[in-house]
Order: structure tokens, then sequence, then C-alpha cells
């Protein structure tokens, strides 16, 4: 078959497009050159909160040193810049099921927005989200459907899902349809104890993007919470974890439950899920120590799911492969 | 789209039983219909306190409906996703909230023996607790409530519609009814009370306590026997098999009307021992005269990859079934003759059906009009 000049011009150009927009940024790992895992951890007071919430400059701060540790680069906006380009659509998903008292901060995700305009998104590609806008507006966010959005994944048509289904192994689902609309991701969930997984950090936050959920708490959440950061949306997309520990609930969660709570001022920050789930567990353990608990596998509530994570390459779990970073 | 209701004392003309095939045909599932539907639409689920459930310490709960008895922490819900924890007070999400409301005739659950040829005004709510991965209404069964379209349709209003249509059932049915079981519950007393029995379209999760409650409301129910191992229950439903067959016994003492549907999947459950196996169970623990449909299995949501089940396995299956002593073996979502009801003692055809369509060709009341045999079953 010929192919004319102009469809020859076309398509050369079309595939000269494709290959612009391909992603030029590695998933959800540091890539396999990398020997360690980065897991940045800061302690401060300044983390904790403040009528509920981390005052904005300090979390600001505290990201910029860490995405400066993790990529190498000096200037703040040059390693915001390493994960994010410009043209991206970036989805910050929440953690906002336990209310104002135990959700993702409002003044760390207005500093993780900063720091995404800071390299050059456009706020208007920017999409804070969770599952609804009822758990958005009771942990303290106000809904905005225009320019920087801050939306439920129920405002979307279909409630928030297609019905295009989605199978990672164990897990067949529905994604989210703000999963499908953007091109990079960063979970933001609250540090916190789970009563069947154990703990509930940046992987089991992805539970908030399908629309079954609910199937998937069996055998302490494994290995579908692994099979699901497995699929490709997440996997691919996910570029970045950032923890609230500013607020801790070590044990009874993921309800809040002051008795069991600690005002811990802490942020957890690393481009790898499983070793910051892995980090957060520990810290967990410490407090849980503290507080005369027993640990979470003694108790039986191990979260193996984040072996199982580690098992699928989805991340490292051994301290040897983690580089903590302590600020 | 309406059936004719059949004649018991007549049957009908070749060409009326045409007419009413092509039209039982054509009522397709619908798993919305604003039109059958009088309330307007729910913007967020209305909670109603939860029956059969357990206070624990630190504001838990545990659910006692199912088999699975999710043990719930605050403000999380349990497997079906209907059911959620709020302070330590367990709540329905969807206690008079169906997504999905139609009229159907009642050989489309399939129930063959109850009523035959009536119209059922059918309805089901989002949720279940199985996550079959060929479930064929995954689109309502699988989300939460939030993530459908409802309408407001308390029971007092489903029993007014049900009239309204000229519908003498009413069927709980296309998601799993145990999960919306408060609402089932009121719909099947209130209609006991004005004479529309309700029946239950269910795959049997449920524990003997709310069970034996609705049998003493319900006029009716079908099973959806998955399979015979556990291993199929385990793998393809996230459940068990051991509480269903528990259901199928208790179903027999409370000595409810009940029948029961296989869906043969290729290569999953429709090996000769399985179903002889099954068989041989039903056949001892019920007796023969519970009705069991085979039914053929088409490519649906995670189960794509597997072809339709071969019409020569469902024939097999059904052979198998008569050999072990079961009176009344049909095939389902394939025309055949093992649609029609047979006398077991002389052999005669007593009901025939097309698709959902059903003429009366040799009964009288609940007898064959030939020998007289009684047919076991619920016939207006």
């Amino acid at each position: 078959m010929k192919i004319s000049r102009r469809r020859f011009a076309k398509t050369l150009l079309l595939s000269g497009t494709a290959l612009a927009a391909a992603p030029r940024f590695p998933g959800l790992l540091p890539g396999a050159e990398a020997e360690r895992s980065i897991v940045v951890q800061a302690v401060s007071q300044r983390l904790r909160r403040q009528d509920h919430d981390i005052p904005r400059a300090a979390a600001r701060e505290f990201l910029d040193r860490s995405l400066q540790a993790i990529t190498g680069k000096a200037d703040p906006a040059a390693a915001w810049g390493t994960l994010f380009a410009r043209h991206e659509t970036v989805g910050i998903k929440l953690s906002c099921l336990p209310g104002r008292m135990l959700s993702s901060s409002p003044g760390l995700v207005a500093a993780i927005v900063s720091g995404l305009e800071a390299a050059g998104v456009n706020s208007k590609n920017i999409i804070i989200w969770e599952r609804s806008s009822r758990e958005l507006e009771k942990a303290g966010y106000e809904i905005s459907r225009t320019g920087q959005k801050t939306i439920g994944s129920d405002e979307l048509p279909g409630r928030g899902y297609g019905s295009r289904i989605a199978v990672a192994g164990s897990v067949g689902t529905v994604f989210s349809g703000i999963m499908e609309s953007i091109d990079a991701l960063i979970s933001v969930p609250v540090l916190k104890d789970h009563d069947l997984a154990g703990v509930s950090i940046s992987m089991k936050n992805m539970y908030g993007a399908i629309f079954n959920p609910n199937k998937f708490h069996a055998n302490r959440c494994d290995p579908y919470v692994a099979d699901l950061c497995s699929h490709p949306l997440v996997r691919g997309k996910l570029r970045l974890a950032v923890c609230d520990a500013s607020r801790v609930q070590f044990h009874n969660g993921p309800a809040f439950f002051p008795k069991y709570s600690r005002e811990f001022g802490g942020l957890l920050v690393s481009r790898d899920p499983v070793a910051l789930d892995f980090c957060g567990w520990g810290i967990i353990d410490a407090l849980r120590r503290e507080a005369g608990l027993p640990s979470l596998a003694a108790a039986g509530r191990e979260p193996s799911y984040i072996r199982s994570a580690a098992g699928l390459g989805l991340g490292r779990d051994q301290e040897s492969r983690i580089q903590r970073i302590i600020l | 789209m309406k059936t004719k209701k059949i004649s018991l004392a007549a049957p009908h003309s070749r060409r009326a039983f045409i007419r009413n095939a092509g039209r039982a045909a054509l009522a397709a599932p619908l798993l919305f219909s604003p039109e059958a539907s009088p309330g307007a639409a729910v913007p967020a689920p209305q909670a109603r306190e939860a029956a059969y459930y357990d206070k624990l310490s630190d504001k838990k709960v545990v659910c006692r409906l199912c088999p699975h008895q999710c043990q719930v922490a605050d403000l999380e819900r349990g497997s079906c996703g209907v059911r959620e924890n709020r302070g330590g007070t367990y709540y329905t999400l969807v206690y008079g909230q169906p997504c999905a409301v139609h009229v159907d005739p009642i050989e489309k659950k399939p129930l063959f023996h109850y009523h035959p040829g009536s119209q059922a005004y059918s309805l089901g709510t989002a949720g279940c607790n199985f996550n079959c991965r060929f479930c064929q209404n995954w689109e309502i069964s699988q989300r939460r409530p939030e993530q459908v379209q409802s309408v407001k349709l308390p029971p007092a209003e489903v029993v007014r519609q049900a009239r309204g249509r000229n519908c003498p059932l009413i069927a709980h049915t296309y998601s799993e009814p145990v999960i919306f079981y408060e609402y089932m519950r009121d719909c099947a007393a209130l209609g006991k009370e004005k004479g529309i029995p309700n029946v239950m379209i269910s795959n049997g999760y449920i524990q003997k306590k709310p069970l034996r409650e609705l049998c003493r409301l319900l006029g009716a129910v079908k099973i959806d026997l998955k399979a015979f191992t556990e291993k199929f229950y385990r793998e393809q439903c996230g459940g068990t098999l051991k509480p269903v067959l528990d259901t199928l016994l208790t179903l027999r003492e409370e000595k409810i009307w009940f029948e029961i549907v296989v869906l043969l999947i290729p290569g999953l459950n429709d090996s000769r021992e399985e179903i002889e196996k099954m068989c041989r169970w039903l056949a001892r623990e019920l007796g023969d005269s519970v009705p069991l449909h085979f039914s053929r299995f088409a490519p649906t949501f995670m189960l794509k990859n597997i072809p339709p089940t071969p019409p020569a396995t469902l024939q097999q299956a059904r052979r198998i079934a008569l050999a072990a002593g079961i009176k009344f073996c049909y095939i389902g979502n394939l025309i055949s003759d093992a649609e029609h009801t047979y006398c077991p003692s002389c052999g005669k055809l007593l009901l025939r059906r097309l698709m959902f369509s059903v003429s009366n060709e040799g009964m009288q009341d609940n007898r064959c009009r030939s020998c007289r045999t009684v047919i076991p079953g619920v016939f207006a």
C-alpha cells in the first residue's frame, strides 16, 4: 500500500508528538539504578498541628528540604521540577475519612501545591481529591471546581466511576475517573493504625481511588493493597508519597481516638511508598511500645501487605535497602 | 412490558404463546427505571440503624447478618459496602433506596413453580456480600450506595406500586437482598399483610437467625448455589460454601418454597464429579421436589476470557440431576425443551416455556391433568 506524501508527513508529526509526550519520569520506584530507597523523616515542634493544621510555611520548608535530599538538587524548585513537569496534570490524593482531627492537613497540602507551582506546574492542572467532596469538607477543605481544583471523585460524571474494569492480581475494580485523567499522583496519607490492615499509610490510601475498597479487607488487606498498587494506573503515576505524621493514631484506627493518638510533629517523604510505609509502621510500633501496647505483629495485625508489595517490586521493605534521612 | 398472565385452566393458542414469548424476550433487565420509581433521586445515602449486629469495645461493632461476620471499626463499612459504623452504631445505608426497579416475569428470577406466568415488581439496591468474578449485575452489586443513582421507595410505596402495576408479587433481586435485609423484611411484612407475597433471589449467604425471621414473611426463595467446592466459593466469590448449604437446609426446615440455580462455568464448576456430588447431596438432604436450574454462563465482569457454557454440558448436568432422583431439573439461558415442566409420573408436558413466557399445557390446579400427580410448588 502506497502512502501519500501528505499522509507520511502527518504520521511523522504525530509520532513525534507522541514521543514528546512520552513520560520522562519513572513511575513508582526511585529506579532500579538506585541502591537504596530514600525516606526522609522530619520531626519538629514546628510540624505539630495548630488548630488541627500544620503551619503551611513550616510544611513547605520541610518538604523542600526533603525533596532536595531525595533528588540531590540544591534548588527547591529544581528538586520539585525533577519529579513533576510543567505540562503535567498532578493529582494529590488525600486521606480524609476520619474528619478534621485526623485527615491530611490543609497546610501541608497547600505547601505541596506551592512546591508544584514552583516547579512550573500550572495551578489549573493540580487536583486535590478524595472519594467525596463531603469528606473533603469535613476535613476542612473548601471545594473548588475551577482553577486549582479541590473535589471529590463523586463530582465526576457517573458519580466518579466509569465502567472500565481494571484487574491487578486479586483485585478487580473500577478506578476513580480522576486517576484516569492525571499524569502524576502524590499520595498524602495520615500515619495511622488500621483495625484490619494493621497500618493505613501511602499504599492503603489508594483504596480511596477505587469503587469497591470494602471487598479487599480480608487477610489484613494482603495481598490486595499490593496488587492494587501494582496496577499501571497506580504504579505508573504514583510519583511521591508525603505522609502527614503531625498527629499519629497508633491504635484503634482508622478513626480518631484521642486516647491512642500522639502529637508527633512528623513528616515522611519518599518516592518509594513501600519504604515509606515500612518506616511508618516502625513509628507506629514504637509509639505502641511506649504506650504499653503489643506490636502490630504481636497483636495479630502485622501489615504483611507491605512485604507483598516489596515482593511485587513496588519498593523496598528491608532496613538495609532503605536510606533514612532525618531532618 | 407485560407478559399476559397464564390461565392454568386453559392452554394458550400457538399464536398467543409466541406473541407472549416475544414480548417477554423484549423485557430485558433494566437496572434503573425512573419511570417505575415515584421518588426523586437521592443525593446521598440515608442511614437507618441496622438489625443483627453487636456492639464491641472502642466503638467497634460486629455484624451478625451474614457469615462474614465483619468486625467493623468506627467510620468503616462491612464487606457489603452498605452497612457503616458511625460512632459505634451500625447503620444500613440502603433502606428504602433501591437503584434498580423493574417489572419482570417471575420466570426470569427464575422461579418456575411459584405463581408461574406472574409479574413481579422487582427491586434491588447497591451492594453485595460476595464479589463474584462473573457477576452480571456488577455495576450495582459491587458499587457503594453513593456511587449509584437511587430513588426513595419506602416499603409502603413498594407495595402500592406493585398493586398499581398489577403485580401479584414483589421480588428482591438484582444485587443481593441479604445486604438490604431490613428493607426487604419490612417490604415482605407489609406485602404479606396486603396479600402481595415477596420473594428473595439470593446467594444464600446469611446467618440462620435472620433467615428464619425472614422465612416467616417471604413467599418463596431462589438460591444461587455457585458451585459445590469451597475452592470455587473462596476464589471466585469471596465467600464459603458451607453457610449456603446450611441456608438450604434451613429453608427446607422452614417449609418455605424454594428453588436452586447453578450457573455452570466452563472449567470452574462444571466437572461431572462435582455435579454428581452436588446432585446427590441435594436429593439426599432436600428431597426430590426442589426444582434445580442449570444456567448457561456468558462472559462478563472479570471472567471475560471464558467461553459460554456449551449446551452439551448443561444437558449432561441435567441428566445427572435426573439420574440422582431430582424430579424437576431445568436448563436456563438457553432455549430448549428443558425449559418446560413435565409430569414426573407420566412424563406429560405440563407447562411450556419459551424465554420468559409460559403456557399451561397439562396442569389443572396443582396436578397433572392426565395422571393427577400433585406437582410441588405454589400454582395460582
